[in-house]
């Protein structure tokens, strides 16, 4: 993939003091995240915390309050979802949300849509086939209809119709929820073929082993605050964070 | 090569096969028809036509209006004013037709689309209660409660479709176009993106796709089949009275695709047929006709809600089950 | 200001919010918009009109009775045309109920014929006052509409039957949890909804004349009610029929009598683009 953004900025993604109010409860306070190519970024905390909202502010499904919101270093944050997917960012939902009503190749096909779309090239189909086996879809017969999927193999689905749309970065909701333990290895062999093509992950986790093996740096979210940012050992060895988990909200986690 | 990415090909394909089929069958009906017969099959056709409509933009974008009957009457009455007011050529007015209905349909989107689901669902009927005052009142063009009459019948060069044999063969043959066009559109960009817009439209605006515009293209398709629908209805009956283009023939458009099932054009086609044909069957029950069709409508959505293709898949589904079961078993 | 408009228009108006009402009712329920809804009107002024020219029984007694049947009507609607289908897509149940819609119709037709009746006043004569001539079948509509509402008001708030109708309203599986007979409960709602827009029919048939598809223009204005007021939001319903009212007997008068229907439908889009979830609607947002 044709990557110059990369080259001219370090960051791909880059929130700037962005916050979100819920009718006085608030969901996103302040948040500043810088996201490098290439990078497995985690976002964690407890429920209620204000992760998910943070990937919709950056998809533009809820505006921000405050703050900016830039890709490759263009200010997005006035943008319409639809033109921010084009310019290269992907999500996933924690529930899959594909197209029900049809089969598999058309599923795919919609994410090799987007990258016929936006950089006027083909997806080969090495590449499909690549990412099937990582995400051992590639028995499948594709002419069935998603809902003869596995929730899992859904939520895999869904990441590999990311990857194919080419995007810069991936916005990836608790993917390893309700899923067993071989399927997470598939989506870590999914998010390694992702980083090898250079697209940033903002993952979303609540399975601490998957995102402490996997993420580069993480961002760890409170009631809408940021409350360190750093590498997986430094975030294990925060006090504050430890509070945050152990404190009050603890039976809410594993 | 991995399973089930070779989708077959577009002219040689299941699809295609039943569909050349019908048509060819559809061909020899004039020999077994009269001529009353052939009128009501003309109809049903150019009703297919309108059906078409809702099929893509319920079966594929899950939008559910009620205004296709008015866009199929914008597209007869432009079709008799450019015949007899601008004295056009029967084909450039018919392609005016549809061209003009589908860019005043894709206008409209854009307005309409602002409403979501129910809102917009209710927007239409408004649409075509206004629709249906225009035709009634706006005597300059649509010739008020009289209506137009003398639209002579369509021609290419020297030869008119003046008989009601000829008619039909133009009309199945436009039929056949359009239902060919539909396959197109189904496996096309465009058509993915009508139905990721049905399935989860916050999910489409995440997959690049902008939910006004399509919506609103999707709407321009089905005033351009309405267009198209509303210029062989002029063509065919000569006559055009606003008491045709009403919202009960709209709904009746809403009855015969979920009577044969929304998910491909065969569906509206089936659909289409048992509702005209049934219509007619039943004339001679005159007094009750109309109440055994609106209790046949709620028995079929009791019974089967996804229309008569639904049910057959379903059964298809199950049969293929079993076998598959048979043969792990032996 | 001309008042005799203003009680004309204000009196149809509020039979257009009682069977906007008895939508909402049902949309807050179940979350399906009833086609058929009109032809609760008809059948009501149809029934009225059973009881009191054919029976010869005293208009307030018809009224009473025609709604009792109503409620009857209601209820075997819910089960033959909604109940069936409740786990289905939400156009399977509108075609449903645009299927019944017919069939209530032409049931009406060959019941009672296809010539247009009427019933008796449920207050003859006029009232003077200044230049202006008001019927009095006017002012009874107004009130008897009134005290329907408050009634209504009462039994869903105020008695323990309403309380389980919001219950199940808010959440059927909760509340069949809680047990609540939801079949009951949601039986009930659409009995109400077509005793008030039954009474509705009732009301309106001495001053247009009752026929068998009279229900589904007074549908048509009152889903414009309900867009203009503001979907599932009752107060809005009345709001939005009282103004559907005034903007028929006001265009009809000043502007023009062909237009009528596509004066209030003009009215509705202002409405819906100024204010797309309606004058009492509250704004949605969707859930990511």
């Amino acid at each position: 993939m044709e990557n110059t953004m990369k080259e001219r900025h370090l960051d791909v993604l880059k929130l700037e003091h962005v916050s979100k109010n819920f009718g006085g409860v608030v969901a996103a306070d302040d948040i500043c995240i810088e996201i490098n190519p290439g990078e497995i970024f985690g976002l964690i905390g407890p429920n209620g915390a204000g992760k998910t909202t943070i990937l919709n502010i950056i998809m533009g499904i809820y505006d921000a309050d405050k703050g900016n919101i830039y890709l490759g270093g263009t200010d997005i944050t006035k943008l319409p979802t639809y033109k921010r997917a084009r310019m290269g960012i992907a999500r996933t939902f924690q529930h899959p949300r594909l197209l029900t009503r049809c089969d598999i190749l058309t599923n795919i096909q919609m994410g090799i849509d987007l990258t016929k779309r936006t950089q006027k090239q083909n997806v080969d189909e090495s590449e499909l086939r690549e990412l099937l086996e990582a995400a051992n879809l590639q028995d499948v017969d594709l002419s069935l209809s998603v809902g003869q999927l596995s929730y899992g193999q859904q939520k895999l689905l869904e990441i590999v119709r990311a990857v194919l749309s080419h995007p810069y970065i991936m916005l990836v909701d608790e993917p390893a929820a309700g899923l067993n333990h071989r399927e997470m290895d598939y989506i870590v062999a999914l998010f390694n073929i992702a980083v090898k093509k250079g697209i940033a992950v903002l993952l979303i986790e609540h399975a601490m082993d998957l995102v402490m093996g996997i993420c580069d740096r993480i961002t760890v979210l409170n009631f809408g605050k940021q409350i360190m940012t750093g590498t997986p050992d430094e975030v294990q060895n925060n006090d504050e964070v430890i509070a945050a988990y152990l404190g009050g909200s603890a039976n809410a986690e594993d | 090569m991995m399973k089930g990415t070779r989708k077959g090909n577009l002219i040689t394909g299941r699809y295609m096969i039943t569909l050349t089929c019908i048509t060819i069958a559809g061909c020899f009906l004039p020999l077994v028809l009269s001529s009353y017969m052939l009128r009501v099959m003309n109809i049903a056709l150019i009703s297919y036509m309108c059906v078409l409509s809702v099929y893509v933009l319920l079966g594929m974008c899950g939008q559910n209006s009620f205004a296709q009957a008015g866009f199929w009457g914008v597209g007869a009455y432009i079709t008799a004013n450019c015949l007899l007011k601008l004295n056009l050529g029967p084909i450039v007015s018919m392609i005016i037709a549809i061209a003009g209905t589908a860019l005043f349909a894709f206008v409209l989107g854009f307005a309409f689309f602002r409403l979501k689901q129910y809102y917009f669902t209710f927007a239409t009927i408004g649409l075509m209660t206004i629709f249906n005052g225009l035709f009634m009142n706006w005597k300059e063009v649509t010739g008020g409660a009289l209506g137009i009459s003398g639209i002579p019948p369509f021609a290419i060069f020297s030869f008119e479709f003046s008989n009601e044999t000829s008619k039909f063969f133009l009309i199945i043959f436009c039929a056949f176009v359009v239902t060919f066009l539909m396959k197109i559109l189904f496996n096309s960009s465009l058509g993915r993106q009508f139905m990721a817009i049905r399935d989860n439209e916050l999910a489409a605006g995440c997959m690049g796709i902008n939910p006004l515009l399509t919506k609103s293209k999707a709407f321009a398709i089905g005033g351009a089949l309405c267009g198209l629908g509303g210029a062989l209805y002029a063509y065919l009956s000569g006559y055009l009275s606003f008491q045709v283009f009403t919202y009960n023939q709209s709904t009746m458009y809403l009855i015969m695709i979920m009577l044969g099932g929304t998910i491909n054009p065969i569906g509206a086609l089936i659909g289409t047929m048992i509702i005209s044909l049934l219509q007619e069957f039943v004339r001679p029950l005159q007094n009750y006709m109309q109440l055994i069709y609106g209790v046949g409508i709620m028995l079929l959505m009791i019974v089967q809600p996804e229309g008569i293709l639904g049910g057959i898949k379903a059964l298809y589904g199950k049969y293929n089950e079993r076998k598959t079961l048979r043969r792990s078993e032996a | 200001m001309n008042l005799q408009l203003l009680f004309s228009g204000f009196s149809t108006g509020i039979i257009y919010s009682l069977i906007a009402m008895g939508m909402v009712l049902i949309f807050r329920s179940v979350g399906i918009m009833n086609f058929a809804q009109g032809e609760f009107l008809m059948f009501g002024g149809y029934f009225c009109y059973m009881f009191n020219r054919l029976l010869d029984l005293p208009i307030g007694l018809s009224l009473i009775l025609a709604s009792i049947c109503m409620g009857f009507v209601g209820v075997v609607f819910m089960r033959t045309s909604y109940w069936p289908l409740r786990h289905a897509e939400s156009k399977a149940i509108i075609v449903s109920a645009m299927g019944a819609s017919i069939a209530l119709k032409e049931g009406a037709r060959l019941i009672w014929g296809a010539v247009p009746v009427t019933v008796d006043r449920a207050s003859e004569g006029v009232v003077n006052i200044g230049t202006a001539v008001i019927m009095k079948q006017n002012i009874a509509i107004i009130v008897i509409a009134f005290m329907v509402m408050v009634l209504i008001y009462l039994l869903l708030e105020k008695t323990f039957i309403g309380n389980i109708m919001q219950a199940t309203a808010q959440d059927q599986y909760m509340a069949s949890l809680t047990g609540i007979p939801v079949i009951v409960s949601i039986g009930m709602t659409f009995a109400i909804s077509a005793m008030i827009t039954g009474i509705g029919g009732g009301l309106l048939a001495p001053l247009f004349f009752l026929n068998n598809t009279m229900g589904t223009t007074a549908g048509a204005k009152a889903f414009a009610a309900i867009v203009i007021g503001g979907f599932g939001s009752v107060p809005g319903a009345i709001v939005g029929g009282i103004i559907v009212g005034l903007v028929e007997a006001f265009g009809g008068a000043y502007i023009s009598s062909t237009y009528q229907l596509v004066l209030i439908y003009v009215v509705l889009f202002i409405v819906l683009m100024l204010r797309p979830q309606g004058l009492f609607g509250e704004k949605i947002q969707e859930k990511a």
